[in-house]
């Protein structure tokens, strides 16, 4: 009788043991997947923070007003040349 | 038959009656003490296992634990990066990118191929003289360049060279440059800041660096984490109260009319009167904060904030506001400002010309000398000073900037009454542009003034009253005839489409304690727009200007003009006024001190 009970919890603590190392194994790989997808978001935020750096460099107030009156022949507002709506009676 | 012969012998030993093991001949007749010896070494040697064992697991365990967790695992430095700062608007004005710092072991990169130090010295943008010289050094590590841009240090590492290795840092980069400086400031080489807003708010922008323990495998991978992560805490963004639209105009035009006048500087402020925001702070010269290479002092100088200079008559307001607001004169009060000149005891005070009797409303709008000087000296010294110190000169600014200068006024009690009837033009004080900008918020809001702020301000700010809401519309309108009255001396601050209104000052320059000989001029202009509910504060200084003028209605009164009316457009103000109304004198109005 205890024999077979010797068997039986010696099986069970093989099965334990594989899952151990199985769960192990699992770990890892979840591991450097996390690492892999940190890094990524880590890279992420430094292009993100590059590209809204470009956009400042290229939204240059200098820069568009040069380019309006250069290249598009743009000039400046004038209130005399504009048409102001008032809103009407109601 | 050798063979053969010994065993014959052995039977001859056993036909003897005596077997062979047993011969006393064979006998082992060892001393007892050897098998002692043994014994006893055999014994020691398992006692000494055993105490080594006791001693390995016991005593020196946690030791030993160390030592062999140190060689695989490792903790890792999490970098912080330091936040951004925009403007109102959320356009990025500052932000960290990471950058590569370079550095050698000399003895291992001279021990590099020739060509490859070349290779080297091309990609550092160096001469290979110099880096060679870099390289001579008797130190065990040396810096090649820093601040090296990733693309470029990738390139280096490809080169393989023995002995060449980066560590990880961050650039600052300031994509509007030379236009937001003064506002901005820089941070040096290791990211701390230096100057203005990077400086004033380092605590908060700087953050604060994480660790983690993790396991490395033979690679070098990690393997897995051990214990808790130290988050890394990234500086906090700044959001500043400057547009950079309207900066952009202020420094524009701040630049043009340093230029065309050919002034040695200039410095222009404008403030939101609703909320106390500082919109645009600009000084010329400027430089550039990516590149300060050539950077010289007179760049460096925010004259805006640190500069006092005496303002002249834009002072004047102030004074004829508390001789109004305690009832001593009205608007209609007639002064008689005689033939120009005024003489108190040994001293005389002029106007450009003879004014004879004109009231008080006059005496703003021409910027009379000696009118304000008779208001002045009808007021008690004490009540005088306590309004400069309410409005804030000569207090230390607490507007968490940097550098800002308290200005000087002088103890009311040491005051002459020459003095005191120059203090009232503005002479014999000395204040910085902006706080001559927030005296000014007490006519452009109902007799209150509110703390400036150099960040978004998202609350309302609570104000204190100086004057009464009566005073400060009657100042109001006396301003506005300033601007556009027919003997105005601000006729070019004149915008079209909208009424504005403000004073001129001329002020001649004070060195190493007494008037510059020969004269030197600072010419200025504050003023409000639009005057039905006044938005912008803006105030302009020009520094010593040589050519086509120097009085503040000259110098100063276009580029308010040109300032404003580009800020009001940018933030789609309503028009006030009718267009056509606005005549714009081609030579434009003279003016006094």
């Amino acid at each position: 009788m205890s024999f077979k009970i010797n068997l039986v919890l010696a099986a069970f603590l093989v099965g334990c043991a594989l899952s151990l190392v199985n769960a192990q194994y699992q770990a890892r790989h979840l591991f450097i997947d996390l690492e892999r997808a940190q890094a990524k978001a880590r890279q992420l935020d430094i292009d993100w923070a590059q590209l809204q750096l470009d956009q400042s460099k290229l939204g240059k107030h200098a820069r568009i007003e040069e380019i309006a009156r250069r290249d598009l022949n743009m000039t400046q507002l004038t209130p005399n040349r504009t048409q102001y709506l008032t809103q009407g009676d109601k | 038959m050798r063979a053969g012969g010994g065993a014959n012998s052995a039977r001859v030993a056993r036909s003897k009656g005596m077997p062979f093991s047993k011969s006393p001949m064979l006998a082992v007749s060892l001393p007892p003490w050897r098998s002692r010896v043994v014994l006893f070494v055999l014994f020691a040697a398992f006692a000494a296992l055993a105490v080594r064992a006791l001693w390995l697991q016991g005593v020196s365990t946690q030791f030993l634990q160390k030592q062999g967790e140190a060689r695989y695992a490792f903790t890792l430095e999490l970098p912080a990066t330091r936040g951004k700062i925009t403007d109102r608007n959320g356009q990025v004005l500052a932000s960290s990118v990471p950058v590569k710092a370079i550095w050698a072991i000399p003895d291992d990169v001279l021990a590099a191929p020739p060509e490859k130090i070349r290779a080297l010295a091309a990609l550092l943008e160096m001469n290979e003289a110099d880096l060679r010289k870099k390289l001579d050094s008797d130190r065990d590590l040396v810096y090649l360049k820093r601040q090296v841009e990733m693309d470029v240090a990738a390139k280096i590492a490809e080169l393989k060279i023995e002995g060449i290795e980066a560590r990880k840092e961050y650039k600052r980069f300031y994509p509007q440059g030379e236009v937001m400086t003064h506002v901005v400031g820089f941070t040096n080489v290791e990211d701390v800041g230096q100057e203005s807003m990077e400086l004033a708010q380092q605590k908060t922008l700087q953050g604060a660096t994480g660790s983690r323990r993790v396991i490395k495998d033979r690679l070098g991978h990690i393997v897995e984490d051990v214990g808790s992560i130290h988050e890394p805490h990234d500086g906090k963004d700044l959001t500043l109260s400057v547009d950079s639209k309207i900066q952009y105009i202020a420094y524009t035009q701040l630049k043009g009319a340093v230029e065309k006048f050919k002034a040695k500087a200039g410095g222009a402020v404008v403030l939101d009167v609703h909320t106390g925001e500082v919109l645009a702070l600009a000084n010329y010269p400027s430089y550039d904060p990516n590149d300060r290479r050539s950077l010289t002092g007179a760049q460096l100088r925010n004259r805006v904030m640190t500069d006092t200079f005496e303002p002249g008559s834009t002072l004047k307001p102030i004074t004829v506001a508390l001789a109004l607001d305690s009832g001593r004169v009205n608007p209609n009060s007639y002064i008689d400002t005689g033939a120009g000149k005024y003489t108190i005891l040994d001293r005389t005070i002029s106007d450009t010309k003879g004014h004879g009797v004109i009231n008080v409303q006059q005496i703003i709008e021409m910027s009379s000398n000696i009118g304000t000087s008779k208001i002045a000296l009808s007021m008690p010294s004490q009540e005088m000073w306590e309004m400069f110190t309410k409005v804030g000169f000569g207090q230390q600014p607490k507007w968490g900037f940097p550098g800002a200068v308290a200005g000087r006024v002088r103890p009311y009690k040491s005051w002459r009454p020459i003095e005191q009837a120059t203090m009232s033009y503005g002479n014999g004080i000395s204040v910085s542009l902006i706080q001559l900008a927030r005296s000014y918020m007490m006519f452009a809001r109902n007799g209150d003034t509110i703390p400036l702020s150099f960040q978004k301000v998202t609350e309302p700010p609570v104000g204190q009253q100086i004057i009464k809401p009566k005073t400060a519309e009657q100042m109001r309108a006396m301003l506005e005839t300033v601007v556009s009255g027919k003997d105005g001396t601000a006729k070019q601050a004149q915008i079209p489409g909208y009424r504005a209104g403000g004073k001129t000052g001329t002020a001649y320059k004070v060195e190493n304690g007494r008037y510059a000989m020969p004269r030197k001029y600072i010419g200025s202009f504050v003023g409000m727009v639009p005057m039905s509910n006044p938005r912008f504060i803006i105030a302009v200084m020009i520094d010593e200007p040589t050519q086509g003028g120097h009085y503040g209605g000259q110098v100063a009164a276009p580029t308010f003009a040109a300032v404003a009316a580009n800020a009001l457009r940018s933030l789609n103000v309503p028009p006030d006024s009718s267009v056509t109304e606005i005549v714009i004198p081609a030579d434009g109005g003279a003016d006094v001190m």
